[in-house]
């Protein structure tokens, strides 16, 4: 062989099939071939790690013009100058197939063998065929190694025992659960596993690749991705750094931090918007352990065009399904879990109706218990569903549970409930089922809550300030509500409450200043002994401690004057403007008399 | 060592020498006891004892030197005692036999003449160790010192002209010039690719990057060879001198030995080398003043038959799985660790001193015109002498077989050779002339009015065991006699090497199992004509794609064997016969009319398929039979045949009707 020493920039040509290219002295010819385009199968090559040449299917013809030849591998052998590289010679696609038939002999059925089969014209392997789905290329071994750096993976074994495992073939602490081994897998030999009956939830749900890298939202300002740095590898280990290597602008940096910013404002418009109702406690209806259940949200992602299935309406082996239940009231008005309505999953599952008859042209069910059409409009439209020959079914779905085979079922699916029109028990095949979920209040609203002042009520909803007289207002000057973390409503309702917190808020902001009611709280200076009792009782947090003059001071403007304070301070140094003392039991006085 | 003083100079090396020369008595009557794994094996430890005690108990330890010196390569006679300075050759001793020698040989001065070795050719008793044939044609000079010195005592080295070489290297050769010098010698690599070395050590020299690593490859796998392991029980320091000298020319400071667990004595000598080493300042820094630094450490590997390779060799050394990678970048330029590499074998370390030391003429003096020097082959198989014989290069093979080897015991015919280990060849060695003529015109060697000339006449060297369809390998070399069986011989080396790849790459990993299960398929008697033809194609493809030369190298068990008994192959498929009797599912056993009713095969049948009263004829059930050959091993009467599977009730109703006829009775009589 010729010898590739010296300075590794160094520019040299070869000639694969008769082009000519030029390339860096050492660097690997595989490369330099799909640069020209030319297609060499291979099976173990990943152009992140360092190359492995275990598969030999990508093999190629090396010649130096001179009369010598050899079969080499063109995933690791570098480039010199004056190369010649034959990638189709009788030779070369010999050995591809002599070695791909080989390796069928341990694992014929593989998708990715079957196809490259095909292309290099075998039709049934000659020495028999086997059933391992692992092809032992070591990518994931390589990959958890040199990209993760967690060296959780590895060979066990010689020769045909040879077996990728983890250490002792036990469960490895060295695994940062990433899963690039599972992605970087060619023939889904490894998949993560299932834990507690729960499916591995990816980001898509379920539709599509999971990433550390990812946009928040398509209409996000500035439109461009952001690293989770709790699922980056990069952060986890100091390793990959993929990322970095395949951006052409060198926009990606490992330093940025995430920062807190802090603003003054005069308002805060509140609109923090609901949470989705987790459907899995709810066994009866199979979500995550059986396939094709799946929530309205999850639907309603499938239905975009910007979803991973490009708004196709698909079942997970990839078919159109035939027959589409959706159930009603999945955790609301249900003693267990939300006792309220809703409120928008009737008109929803409705337009889900529409859409599918419209998509797909299958046969809906809809399991409601009422159906609450209540806005303009919106009983046309439950009409003109039914119009449309959508099949409604009055009563709450019992359990869905997987057909069996004996009966020959149309659907994949059982849907069972009571239909309470006619009185009779109904088990209704299908092949999808959709989970119309309970809109509940955020985990972190109580938090929020608590931030502002203001409060939460037993569903979890912030509380606005009067139902009627301030719907937006909140017990909070300044604090406002918008939307869904108020209370469950749709869309409509919510532009509107939106509009109003807005207007509440401009109403503020446009005075410079602001009313607020003559009550509040004093303290006499010369009576208190900075104790800082108070500090802490005031539920407002509207008295601060004044360090420099050793006494507690009210703020004025926070203050909603409830007197707590007055009646906690040992040395009666607080009083209430206009409720002194003297006058309340003047007026107590007055009253007994 | 009776010496704590670090050895500063070439001088006071000298002055070292010179003193233990001068305390040398060379007419001091010394008994070495040869304490070689073979010879320990046979019990050379009780027989060594034996000795001490006498010596002991006769007051006589400032008289009689007592000594256990390396392997002696006669493994076939061990334990093997000779006494010095007559040379006096004991063979097979006991310890009943030492107080015999004690007394008629150290005290009387006579030979014990049931104790000395009779050349069963031509009955003569030979005395002397140096005129039996067994080491008369060989010309040891790697393992000269081995019968003389003790492997753990440095002194016994140094007296011996030890670590002259390193002087002369040091102190008068500049680093070019040693190379310059290996290099004209012709030296090759012994341990299988037959590079050459000076070639080597030059590349590595130039590849830039440092430190530069010197590796001695002491992973010997090869089924039946064990000369590197001899050579470093029983001389270890030999190693350690070339390892010096290469470092030094190729400007390497650190040096690994990588040796195999199994060898337990090696790894013991070779500390206790060391460690002597380091002590007087033969290793460390600034050797013998020089100002130049050299450190080797032992690594011990796993047993991995994989390791071998050099750059698996190297990821095992790393601490990584052994598995080999691409050589497109040499470990001379990225080996160990990415950096410069140079790694040989040991008896290639074990020449260098020689080459320093006589110089590249007298080296390259011996042997043909490109292969120099001399080559140790391990003789075992059915063979005479078993044992290490080191022979120079373009030896016969008939010169080893038969005068070195003394032939096949038990009046069986020759019928092959293996060399290389499972990655060499089988070589025809006695067939008719025709079959040899026929393969190598086939195989395009020599044209067809040419006449050939039978293998046993090839000289022993690299490029003509190549040409052979075998290769020079370590130099095991395994002898087959008529009851071999050429698909089993195939089938044996093609397992060994399917359970030994690591399994990296794809043509070796499916590839040999592949061809396994085909050889399998034949020796069951299901094979066909297109099997032997899928065979060879199959080894096309995998000799040309495979990773490394494990993989490379692995079809030549089946393809020489199909070149030269290609007759044997087509037994196997036409005829369903297995015409060496042993591959099970073609062979029945049957008893013929030669049977004496002696009841000896009844009792090992494990089946009890062997029926017979004592003094009648015996027979065997076909149908119980299993064909295990407990049986045909213990009949002494050879009246066992394996026949054609099925033809066995034909045989054994042939013998019935001559016992009845009274012809078969006079067998027992007679004997």
């Amino acid at each position: 062989m010729k010898s590739q020493n010296g300075d590794k920039q160094a520019l040299v040509t070869i000639e694969i099939d008769g082009q000519k290219i030029e390339v860096e002295d050492g660097s690997y010819v595989l490369q330099a071939a799909q640069a020209l385009g030319i297609e060499i199968p291979t099976l173990c090559y990943f152009p992140f790690t360092t190359p492995y040449a275990a598969c030999r299917v990508c093999v190629v013809e090396a010649r130096d013009g001179k009369g010598w030849s050899k079969v080499v591998t063109s995933c690791n052998y570098p480039a010199w100058d004056g190369l010649q590289i034959l990638t189709d010679t009788p030779r070369v696609l010999n050995a591809r197939r002599t070695n791909l038939e080989l390796l069928m002999s341990r694992c014929a059925e593989l998708p990715v063998l079957r196809n490259l089969a095909g292309k290099l014209g075998i039709e049934e392997p000659r020495w028999g065929t086997g059933e391992d789905s692992c092809i032992l290329c070591g990518l994931c071994v390589r990959v958890c190694e040199e990209i993760v750096g967690a060296s959780a993976l590895t060979f066990a074994s010689r020769g045909g025992a040879r077996n990728v495992t983890t250490p002792f073939h036990e469960v490895s602490d060295d695994c940062i659960l990433c899963g690039s081994c599972a992605s970087v897998c060619p023939t889904g030999h490894i998949r993560l596993e299932d834990q507690d009956g729960k499916k591995v939830n990816l980001r898509e749900l379920q539709l599509g690749p999971n990433s550390a890298i990812t946009m928040p939202f398509r209409q996000a300002v500035p439109n461009v991705p952001y690293i989770n740095t709790e699922h980056c590898i990069h952060f986890q280990t100091d390793n990959c750094g993929i990322c970095a290597e395949v951006c052409p602008k060198e926009c990606i940096d490992y330093e940025q931090k995430d920062s807190t910013e802090e603003f003054e404002v005069g308002a805060i418009v509140m609109a923090t918007g609901f949470a989705d109702f987790d459907p899995t406690p709810l066994k009866q209806y199979g979500y995550g352990a059986l396939p094709n259940v799946i929530s309205s949200i999850e639907f309603e992602r499938m239905n975009n065009a910007a979803g991973s299935t490009g708004g196709k309406i698909l079942m997970e082996n990839g078919e159109t399904p035939g027959r589409i239940g959706i159930l009603h009231c999945v955790g609301s008005r249900d003693d267990d879990h939300h006792k309220y309505c809703s409120r928008v999953c009737c008109m929803y599952a409705l337009k889900f109706a529409h859409l599918i008859k419209e998509k797909t042209g299958a046969d809906v069910y809809q399991f409601y218990i009422d159906m609450r059409s209540f806005g303009k409009g919106y009983e046309e439209f439950y009409q003109r569903i039914l119009d449309e020959g959508g099949n409604v079914i009055r009563g709450k779905g019992a359990e869905v549970v997987p057909a069996s085979n004996k009966k020959k079922h149309e659907g994949h699916l059982i849907i069972k409930c009571e239909d309470t029109l006619i009185g009779r028990y109904r088990e209704v095949p299908v092949d999808m089922v959709v989970l119309c979920t309970a809109l509940e209040a955020r985990a972190d609203a109580k938090e929020m809550a608590r931030k502002l002042n203001i409060s939460t009520g037993a569903d979890g909803w912030f509380i606005e300030q009067h139902p009627k007289l301030g719907p937006v207002q909140t017990a909070t000057e300044g604090v406002f509500l918008a939307g869904t973390c108020q209370g469950a409503k749709d869309i409509p309702d919510t532009v509107a409450q939106g509009g109003a917190a807005a207007a509440q808020a401009m109403k503020l902001l446009c005075k410079g200043e602001i009313m607020m009611d003559a009550t509040y709280a004093e303290i006499q200076e010369e009576y208190c002994s900075g104790c800082r009792i108070c500090n802490d009782l005031c539920p407002y947090h509207a008295i601060e401690f004044n360090d420099e003059k050793c006494i507690s001071v009210v703020n004025s403007a926070l203050c909603k004057a409830c007197g707590t304070c007055v009646a906690a301070c040992p040395a009666g140094a607080i009083t209430g403007r206009h409720f002194t003392d003297e006058q309340i039991y003047t007026q107590i006085e007055g009253m007994l008399a | 060592m009776n010496k704590s003083l670090r050895i500063g100079s070439p001088r006071e090396l000298e002055a070292w020498r010179n003193l233990l020369t001068t305390n040398f008595d060379p007419n001091k009557t010394t008994i070495t006891v040869c304490a070689g794994t073979g010879c320990r094996a046979c019990g050379c430890k009780p027989v060594y004892r034996a000795f001490k005690e006498v010596i002991a108990k006769e007051g006589m330890a400032k008289e009689v030197e007592l000594k256990a010196t390396g392997c002696h390569g006669f493994c076939e006679r061990g334990p093997l005692v000779v006494i010095r300075p007559s040379g006096i050759f004991y063979q097979r001793v006991k310890p009943a036999d030492v107080k015999l020698i004690w007394d008629q040989t150290i005290i009387g001065g006579h030979t014990v003449k049931k104790l000395l070795y009779r050349d069963p050719a031509t009955a003569e008793i030979i005395q002397q160790e140096v005129e039996i044939p067994f080491y008369k044609k060989q010309k040891r000079l790697i393992f000269e010192k081995n019968g003389y010195m003790d492997p753990f005592s440095i002194d016994d080295y140094i007296r011996l002209g030890g670590y002259e070489s390193v002087v002369k290297a040091l102190t008068t050769m500049q680093p070019e010039q040693i190379i310059e010098e290996v290099k004209r010698s012709g030296l090759r690599g012994r341990g299988g690719g037959g590079f050459l070395t000076g070639r080597k050590w030059a590349s590595c020299r130039k590849a830039p990057g440092t430190p530069k690593y010197i590796i001695c490859n002491a992973d010997e796998g090869d089924p039946g060879a064990f000369m590197d392991r001899s050579l470093l029980e029983g001389n270890p320091h030999a190693v350690i001198e070339g390892m010096i000298i290469g470092a030094y020319a190729i400007g390497g400071s650190e040096g690994f030995v990588y040796v195999r667990n199994e060898y337990p004595l090696a790894v013991k000598t070779l500390n206790k080398a060391l460690a002597d080493c380091y002590e007087c300042g033969l290793l460390g820094d600034n050797i013998l003043g020089s100002g130049f630094s050299f450190d080797i450490e032992i690594s011990r590997g796993g047993g991995a038959f994989v390791c071998g390779e050099s750059t698996a060799l190297m990821a095992s050394l790393e601490g990584k799985v052994g598995e080999p990678r691409a050589k497109y970048i040499h470990t001379v330029e990225q080996g160990l660790w990415d950096k410069p590499s140079n790694l040989n074998n040991v008896e290639t370390w074990a020449n260098v001193p020689l080459i320093i030391e006589h110089g590249a003429d007298w080296f390259a003096s011996i042997g043909t015109e490109h292969s120099k020097g001399t080559k140790v082959f391990a003789l075992t198989g059915k063979i005479n002498n078993t044992g290490l014989v080191e022979v120079p290069m373009g030896i016969t093979l008939r010169e080893i077989l038969y005068d070195i080897g003394g032939g096949v015991p038990g009046n069986k015919r020759f019928k092959a050779v293996q060399t290389g280990g499972p990655s060499g060849g089988t070589l025809i060695v006695e067939t008719s002339q025709r079959d040899i003529h026929d393969s190598l015109v086939a195989h395009g060697d020599i044209r067809e009015e040419e006449e050939a000339r039978s293998l046993l006449d090839l000289p022993v060297d690299f490029d003509e065991l190549t040409r052979a369809g075998s290769m020079m390998g370590s130099g095991g070399m395994i002898v087959m006699d008529e009851d071999s069986c050429m698909v089993d011989v195939a089938r044996y080396f093609l397992s060994f090497l399917q359970e030994e790849s690591c399994g990296k790459c794809i043509p070796c990993r499916e590839g040999i199992a592949v061809m396994l299960e085909i050889l399998n398929k034949i020796s069951a008697g299901h094979g066909t004509l297109a099997d032997i033809e899928q065979l060879e194609l199959l080894s096309q493809g995998i000799i040309d794609t495979s990773l490394c030369q494990l993989g490379g190298s692995a079809p030549n068990p089946v393809l020489s064997t199909i070149r030269y008994f290609r007759q044997e192959y087509i037994a196997h498929v036409v005829d369903k016969t297995c015409p060496a009797g042993v591959c099970k599912e073609l062979v029945s056993h049957a008893i013929d009319e030669s049977c004496t009713g002696c009841h000896a095969c009844v009792k090992p049948c494990p089946t009890n398929a062997i029926i017979g009263e004592p003094k009648q004829l015996h027979y065997i059930k076909q149908d119980d039979c299993i064909q295990c050959g407990a049986c045909f091993q213990i009949c002494r009467f050879d009246s066992i045949k394996r026949v054609k599977r099925g033809s066995g009730d034909a045989l054994q109703e042939k013998a019935r009707k001559l016992w009845q006829s009274g012809a078969g009775k006079k067998t027992p009589a007679a004997v």
